[in-house]
């Protein structure tokens, strides 16, 4: 995918101990496999299979995905303020493929 | 990753159409009349999913809330929000939570990993449902159990009919 568009929300700062929620909305078609486009031929199955988050290093969150899972998915979860770092979001997807954006999140 | 491609997505059991079914409303019968139409290949059944799920325990119900819509006009794109009752600390807390559809094509729809810096247990995404069916959602407690939530969806449209 040439472009990859992702929207993360989630606040600037807070305080420690603080629980901060992160929004997460992706376009991706999520294509499931076996649907048939305009030429008649079989899309095959490509999917983003997985979305792992780390806070500053350490693993926070991790959103596995199957084809159930809706084209630009969203998915919105939690994490506890501890310190000033980045919040970094990996995307998995069929073939190999990964994409990383990052947010960061100031302690106070 | 290759995957089969499933049997009930590629060919498409007979369904009432839109139309159809609208017609059926206006004559006043009540779709829950129906029979459901036969199925060649049957999927598993819900609890023998949860079975393989919780590796063989009975989950709880209870400490779990599923918020689904009940009535899907577009099954390609379902609003869900589930919320576990748990304090998050290291002794206990929410490892993963599961969401399973019985009629999907792949029941397994999608885990969320928890971890006690998750804070609160909640989380919201967006699902395809194939048709209308019980869907469940598994959390894995770290104490080793497990609690469910359930609910029955109805899909007015499916996601797996569609053209393009």
């Amino acid at each position: 995918m040439a472009s990859f568009n992702a929207r993360i929300t989630m606040p600037a700062e807070a305080k420690a101990g603080e629980i901060v929620e992160v929004r997460v909305l992706v376009r991706h078609p999520m294509d499931r496999g076996g649907q048939v486009d305009a030429e008649g031929r079989v899309v095959p199955r490509k999917i983003l299979n997985r979305l792992t988050v780390t806070y500053a290093g350490e693993p926070v969150f991790r959103y596995d995905m199957h084809t159930g899972v809706s084209a630009n998915p969203f998915v919105s979860f939690t994490t506890r303020a501890v310190e000033t770092g980045e919040l970094t979001f990996e995307w998995r997807e069929d073939g190999g493929a990964t994409f990383t954006r990052t947010a960061r999140l100031v302690v106070t | 990753m290759s995957s089969p491609i499933s049997p009930a997505c590629a060919h498409p059991e007979p369904a009432l159409s839109r139309r159809e079914v609208m017609a059926i409303g206006a004559a006043g019968l009540a779709l829950a009349a129906l029979p459901a139409p036969a199925r060649a290949a049957a999927p598993p059944a819900l609890t023998e999913l949860i079975a393989r799920i919780t590796e063989g325990a009975v989950p709880e119900r209870g400490r779990i809330t599923f918020d689904i819509p009940q009535l899907v006009e577009n099954g390609n794109s379902v609003d869900v929000a589930i919320q576990v009752e748990s304090p998050m600390t290291d002794a206990d807390h929410v490892r993963w939570i599961h969401i399973v559809a019985e009629k999907n094509p792949f029941p397994d729809v999608a885990r969320f990993h928890l971890s006690p810096r998750s804070g609160r247990a909640d989380i919201r995404a967006t699902l395809r449902l194939a048709t209308s069916q019980k869907v469940a959602a598994i959390a894995a407690l770290s104490g080793g159990g497990y609690v469910i939530a359930d609910a029955d969806i109805v899909v007015t449209l499916s996601a797996c009919i569609d053209g393009g």
